[in-house]
């Protein structure tokens, strides 16, 4: 190494300050390399320094290259070990709110042929038709004889299925650990939490919003392949879920009813406890999603919510100061609306005051006491409880309430007892709970969420005062109303039936209806609203003939309350006053 | 002279910088193989873990629960008037006077049998009988007794 730094001296201090008129590199070449009157020695020297160079040169890019292979190779050699299995992406595990498993991964062994490894396609194919006989025997032979590198033969085969054809020792035929997404609890939570396809990608549910959350982005940069992810914990109580599926199974089958749906919802954090959609399916399965009869109804669904429309209309004209509960209204005579007639489930043809209004679910009284506030004043009101625009969460299916376009007398007339503008359940339930929690609408969620961050994302829509006098007409229901079959001793529930004749072919029905009942409890101190709906419940001899919300949706949801309100931390206290004493009185005292 | 010591001296440094890096190369190469062999079995000890919270929460699943406790437990639905707040529990009986007797269960019986006998129902078995701790139950008849 010294001697090539002598020479290099040696040829630098040749170098004399040349002309400057020609660039250098052409000196180097004329002068020093090629160049007639140069002292022969000094051109030596010259030519051995580029030499040296030259040869420096291609030793330090092997030497560069050695360095650069000792460093890859040990990448290259776990990366392989990576390789071996996750093929399907990885998915954080979604917990409940107490943290039971909902959906976790679990890895399975796939199987998959190398074609061009294979050696006799007839044997391999005998041998694997032999330990898998689902296999297709045809296609099989298909895809082996293929001329390409790697076809799946089968996703997710048992440990001893894997072991038999591991031993029969085929080359070109391997096995991959992937992913599969495990639902343990079935169709419990189904609709909810969604499911995933063959490759692990949510197509429903939470599962597609997840992937909306970036997973998807990070599975294409190959990053989720472990189960180094954070677990998403949904607002969702199992335990509730579990008892409302069951009353709603009960319920649809008890009623003949072709749906059930039903759910819980936090009315002072807006978290979702519950939702259930029956009829629903096991995300295990999830082709079974297809049927469109199993579509979720709360979310996906729009529907007439009949009578529970009533809170909104009394809600709406006691908030703006129009009437107060002594107020009293004509329902002496159907109402007449041009061609139509408006009337009373159970007539009662006298002057009704509003709590009378409210609890007799008288329909002319409803259409009056909203023709009285004015359509716009109505229209205004439904915007701002979120009635009218589509409803979005983190469920990616959503539907868009189906409003009347020209909003005329006849439409507020109807709208005001839930006939001719059909929306979501959970949408209703959005609005009605914040009638009931003080009038704050707290946008609905399924993920947990603290009530100081629900009250920073809700927004006020009536006033403390009008949501006391709410509740006490909920309650009021209860204990005298259409709603009494519900009462539950201990709970304090206030609730409101809705009947609504479902539209066949254009016309509304007669005898098939939709029924829901939705239920605050307790109704003095709201902390949970829940709701149940029945599509076209039968008359049975137990209910007299009848198909209304009081004899179907009513005592479901009085047998749901009966079982969740231990779940959910609700105190039965016995021997409270009346409506009027326990929330009216101290409503006014506060005041 | 010097010139040539000091190649010499290169030359031995560069046999042991050559085997040090050996070395260290061997090591590292070991510790990575170690650590793959971990990260494996972290993995692997990931994947028993999530199969069998999978297991479990299959097991652990409400609707399995409650149709395992229809068949073979007589239990009913809580009521609500099964439920009672704490202010509402009875007070705790007040201390019995101590005997010196030998037979601490005989006295008490003693002492609180004709007037509290309406009274006993409501004390239950969580109250420690008050005696307790200053003699030991004699052992033969607690432990034989009840259970032939």
């Amino acid at each position: 190494m010294s001697a090539t730094a002598d020479t290099f001296s040696l040829s630098s201090g040749d170098r004399r300050p040349q002309p400057a008129a020609i660039p250098w590199r052409q000196w180097l070449i004329q002068k020093l390399l090629y160049g007639r009157n140069i002292d022969r020695g000094a051109k030596a020297k010259a030519r051995i320094g580029l030499a040296i160079l030259a040869f420096a040169t291609v030793y330090a890019v092997i030497a560069a290259r050695l360095v650069m292979f000792a460093l890859v190779a040990n990448s290259h050699n776990t990366h392989r070990v990576v390789s071996g299995d996750a093929v399907a992406t990885a998915r954080p595990d979604i917990l409940d709110r107490n943290g039971e498993v909902l959906a976790t991964d679990v890895r399975v062994p796939s199987l998959y042929a190398e074609p061009r490894r294979l050696i006799d396609v007839d044997e391999a194919a005998e041998l694997l038709t032999a330990d898998l006989p689902d296999l297709d025997p045809k296609e099989l032979r298909e895809r082996l004889s293929s001329k390409r590198g790697f076809v799946w033969l089968k996703r997710d085969i048992a440990p001893e299925q894997q072991r038999e054809i591991y031993h029969q020792g085929l080359p070109g035929i391997g096995f991959l650990n992937e992913n599969k997404r495990d639902y343990p609890n079935g169709a419990e939570v189904s609709h909810l939490i969604g499911h995933v396809d063959i490759d692990n990608q949510g197509i429903a549910g939470i599962e597609k919003w997840l992937d909306g959350q970036g997973l998807n982005a990070l599975h294409m940069a190959g990053l989720a392949t472990d189960r180094l992810q954070n677990p998403v914990q949904l607002a969702v109580d199992l335990r509730v879920q579990h008892v409302l599926r069951d009353e709603l199974v009960k319920a649809r089958a008890k009623f003949g009813a072709i749906a059930a749906a039903g759910l819980v919802l936090n009315v002072r954090t807006g978290e979702i406890v519950a939702l259930v959609s029956e009829p629903d399916y096991d995300p295990n399965n999830p082709s079974q999603a297809l049927d469109p009869t199993r579509i979720n109804r709360l979310t996906t669904g729009v529907y007439e919510m009949g009578s529970t429309f009533k809170a909104f209309t009394v809600a709406m004209a006691l908030d703006s100061g129009k009437i107060t509960l002594k107020s009293s209204f004509d329902a002496r005579e159907p109402l007449q609306m041009g061609r139509f007639t408006i009337h009373d489930f159970e007539p009662q043809h006298r002057l009704l005051t509003v709590p009378e209004i409210f609890t007799y679910s008288s329909n002319i009284g409803a259409a009056r006491i909203a023709l009285a506030s004015g359509g716009d004043a109505q229209r205004t009101f439904l915007d701002k409880m979120g009635q009218l625009d589509r409803l979005r969460t983190e469920l990616p299916e959503s539907a868009e309430p189906i409003v009347p376009k020209r909003w005329s007398a006849l439409n507020t007339a109807t709208i005001a007892f839930g006939h001719g503008l059909s929306v979501a359940p959970l949408q209703a339930v959005m609005g009605v709970a914040a009638l009931m929690n003080g009038g704050v609408l707290i946008p609905p969620t399924f993920l947990k969420r603290s009530e100081a961050d629900a009250q920073k994302l809700g927004k006020r829509v009536i006033k403390p005062e009008t949501s006391a006098i709410m509740r006490y007409l909920m309650r009021l229901n209860v204990e005298k109303g259409t709603a009494e079959k519900a009462e539950v001793p201990g709970y304090y529930i206030g609730g409101k039936t809705g009947t609504a004749d479902k539209v066949i072919s254009g016309r509304y029905s007669k005898d098939k209806v939709l029924t829901d009942f939705m239920a605050v409890l307790p109704a003095d101190q709201p902390r949970y609203l829940l709701l149940i709906m029945l599509d076209e419940p039968h008359a049975m001899p137990e209910t007299h003939g009848f198909t209304t919300s009081g004899w179907n949706a009513v005592p479901t949801g009085g047998a749901v309350v009966a079982r969740i309100a231990p779940l959910l931390g609700i105190q039965p206290r016995m021997d409270l006053p009346t409506a009027d004493q326990q929330i009216l009185a101290s409503a006014r005292e506060s005041r | 002279m010097i010139l040539r010591l000091l190649n010499f001296v290169v030359i031995g440094a560069l046999v042991l910088a050559a085997a040090w890096v050996y070395r260290i190369k061997f090591d590292a190469t070991v510790q990575g193989e170690q650590l793959a062999k971990l990260r494996t079995e972290v993995r692997h000890q990931r994947d028993e873990i999530a199969a069998l919270r999978a297991d479990w929460g299959e097991l652990d699943n409400p609707a399995r629960i409650q149709a395992l406790a229809d068949r073979f437990l007589h239990l009913k639905p809580i009521t609500p008037t099964q439920f009672d707040t704490l202010d509402t529990l009875p007070d705790r009986p007040t201390a019995q006077p101590v005997t010196a007797s030998s037979d601490p269960i005989g006295s008490m019986i003693e002492n609180s049998a004709p007037p509290e006998a309406a009274e006993t129902p409501t004390t239950t078995g969580s109250i420690p009988a008050p005696s307790a701790p200053t003699a030991p139950a004699p052992p033969g008849p607690v432990n034989g007794a009840p259970r032939q």
